[in-house]
């Protein structure tokens, strides 16, 4: 089932969390709301559930073509997870997640053995066998996530809307957790919406990510064109490490390649206050300065430890700091050591003057 | 009177490895005779006279006393006041709770501070203001007195005074809990379709059922203790508008001491009783917010 969103205005007091948003999401995908904190993305959610409403007169909310906006989140056939669970301490994991179909009038309330049947079969589905009858309270972080999703499920909504679902767990069971729910989207293919201020998290399971900021969509898009190709300078610095230079006195290099690309749009060359953003696995040193585009650069510091090596380096020519990303391999080849002299040469820039945007691959020669 | 005992075993013992606690053996005996002796003289000893001073005449005349119509109509004034104002109360209270933790609206801090008033306000003054709203010259009693409306001298004007002095205990209990405890699990419920009052029932209440209870024995340690509104507004007829502590001022007063002393060992039992069951509660409670 599509969810599609139009022209929505969500203001608290003085304050706007969403400014004329409009969003449509695509049936049967697993979709990331991806943002920092205070971007409207878990209002947006809200409101999608329900469980907020927009400023009057704003727009609305379909799904499936159906404008749901003045329905409560009950009637609307969603399936919502809370980021801290939102389980009924006071009932045991099988009374939660039957809660949804227990509370039905009577003439459309399950009986009690389908009821049963259907709560056993999706803490089979969630993997929790057999702890029907544990208390919420003695679940560990991960086993309470799935209770939560087993019980949205159980009233066999039509969307799956999730915030932060993975936010109060720790690093490992996070990550365990979130393959597992991509896996799981597999198998029941709901379409489902999750809010994530975590942009490794949503570049790794959605099919499709919705970056905002400010109140706004700045970008949506598959992950890889997202990540590589940025729609703002917003979305370039929110999606993983990146190095922002000034394109400096930097003759050749990046600078060549940035003049060009400005040229062909706007007719101009760049000037030394453009803004050059680079990531730092673009960055490729070298010993010796083979290229006509290399620039001259000072190590600073070397990190050698973790699954990928780091070298924070110092530009002759501007004097500006930045970040290099390499293989361990590469850099145990270079044998860099605080205070060496090498040259870089970036293998892919993106050059930002003044409102525009423009991004080019660094020709070898 | 039990409360401070209860307190000091609540609290879990020092572990002794801890430098900072190993205070001089002397200090920690000086400590403990100076709290000890306290609650002795001050908190034992009277309660022992009470109870002393009760049976002094033997105890046919204990019993003899509580034959008395008049100690009789006091006690049923007493639990009925009682049996009006608590529940009047956790209705009043729940409700409070639920609005100043669920919703947002202007002037709930406004409401909150008005909800500690009868704490602030002199009970004296709290009997004093439903004598000038319905007592004959009041504000509205003449209109009362036309319609034949009896309220202050009467029993209404005790159940009234008795409600206004308890109205903060279950409301002063629950918000607490309610605002710790959040709105998730409201919403939670109603995404999955839960109507308003199955929330109520399902969700809230049992979340809420230990400091309700609280809230509910607390009430009616003081509704059926309260003396000095419910002594303004009652008039004191014996028979029919004294309440227990009313009772008891009276006996004393007509140096009855030993009836006066039965009926007020009765009081003490009473919250004895309210003690005992509140630190029931709380045991509870502890147990069952551990298992959460």
């Amino acid at each position: 089932m599509s969810i599609e969103v139009s022209h929505l205005r969500k203001t608290f007091g003085a304050y706007t969390a969403l400014d004329d948003v409009s969003l449509s999401v695509k049936p049967g995908q697993l979709t990331a709301l991806l943002g920092p904190s205070g971007s409207g993305k878990t209002t947006l959610l809200r409101i999608i559930a329900g469980l907020e409403f927009a400023d009057a007169g704003s727009g609305a909310v379909r799904l499936d073509g159906e404008d749901v906006s003045a329905l409560g989140p009950g009637q609307r056939g969603i399936g919502f997870v809370f980021q801290h669970y939102a389980l009924f301490r006071h009932l045991t994991v099988f009374e939660n997640i039957a809660f949804g179909l227990t509370v039905r009038r009577k003439r459309e309330r399950p009986s009690r053995a389908e009821i049963a049947e259907r709560v056993n079969r999706l803490l089979g589905l969630v993997q929790l066998d057999g702890l029907g009858q544990r208390l919420p309270t003695q679940l560990s972080g991960g086993q309470r996530q799935r209770v939560a999703l087993a019980r949205a499920l159980a009233i066999e909504p039509k969307v799956l809307l999730l915030d932060e679902p993975f936010g109060a767990l720790d690093a490992k069971v996070r990550k365990e957790l979130r393959r597992w729910l991509r896996q799981f989207h597999e198998e029941v293919n709901l379409t489902t919406l999750f809010v994530t201020h975590d942009q490794e998290e949503a570049l790794e399971i959605a099919d499709e990510v919705v970056v905002m900021n400010n109140a706004r969509i700045e970008q949506v898009g598959p992950p890889q064109a997202v990540y590589d190709h940025p729609a703002s300078p917003f979305v370039i610095e929110f999606l993983g490490n990146v190095n922002q230079l000034t394109a400096g006195t930097a003759k050749p290099s990046a600078r060549a390649a940035a003049d060009a690309a400005k040229q062909a749009v706007e007719g101009k060359v760049t000037s030394d206050g453009d803004l050059l953003y680079v990531r730092p696995h673009d960055v490729d040193i070298r010993r010796e300065p083979k290229s006509t585009h290399a620039i001259p650069v000072k190590v600073l510091h070397v990190f050698a430890a973790g699954n990928t090596g780091r070298v924070a380096l110092r530009r002759l020519d501007t004097g500006e700091a930045f970040d290099a990303e390499l293989s361990r391999v590469r850099l145990a080849e270079l044998g860099l050591h605080q205070g060496d002299s090498a040259w870089v040469v970036f293998r892919h820039v993106r050059l930002f003057p003044k409102g525009q945007f423009y991004e080019t691959d660094v020709a070898e020669d | 009177m039990a409360a401070p005992a209860t307190r000091i075993r609540s609290v879990p013992a020092p572990t002794p490895t801890r430098p900072a606690l190993s205070d001089p053996r002397w200090l920690r005996g000086l400590l403990l005779t100076l709290t000890l002796g306290f609650i002795a003289l001050f908190l034992l000893l009277p309660l022992a006279v009470v109870f002393g001073e009760a049976f002094a005449a033997g105890v046919g005349a204990y019993f003899a006393s509580f034959a008395d119509p008049d100690a009789i109509a006091a006690i049923k004034l007493t639990f009925t006041a009682a049996a009006i104002a608590v529940p009047l109360n956790v209705v009043f209270g729940v409700a409070t709770a639920w609005a100043v933790t669920k919703f947002e609206f202007r002037g709930k801090s406004l409401l909150i501070t008005f909800i500690d008033l009868p704490f602030a306000i002199s009970p004296v003054i709290a009997g004093l203001i439903y004598v000038l709203m319905f007592g004959l010259h009041g504000w509205i009693g003449p209109w009362l007195d036309a319609h034949d409306i009896q309220i202050i001298f009467a029993v209404p004007g005790i159940v009234l005074a008795t409600i206004f002095v308890t109205v903060p205990f279950v409301a002063r209990e629950l918000i607490p809990l309610m605002q710790a405890q959040g709105t998730d699990e409201e919403l939670a419920a109603l995404t999955l379709g839960a109507s308003g009052w199955q929330i109520f029932r399902r969700v809230t209440l049992p979340n809420i059922r230990w400091g309700l209870l609280y809230g509910v024995i607390l009430c009616n340690a003081r509704a059926m203790g309260e003396f000095g509104a419910v002594s303004v507004v009652s008039g004191h007829i014996r028979g029919m508008t004294n309440t227990m502590p009313l009772h008891v001022e009276i006996l004393y007063n007509e140096y009855n001491l030993q009836a006066a002393f039965a009926v007020a060992s009765l009081l003490t039992l009473l919250a004895l009783l309210s003690l005992f069951l509140k630190s029931l509660v709380e045991w509870r409670h502890a147990r069952s917010s551990r298992a959460h």
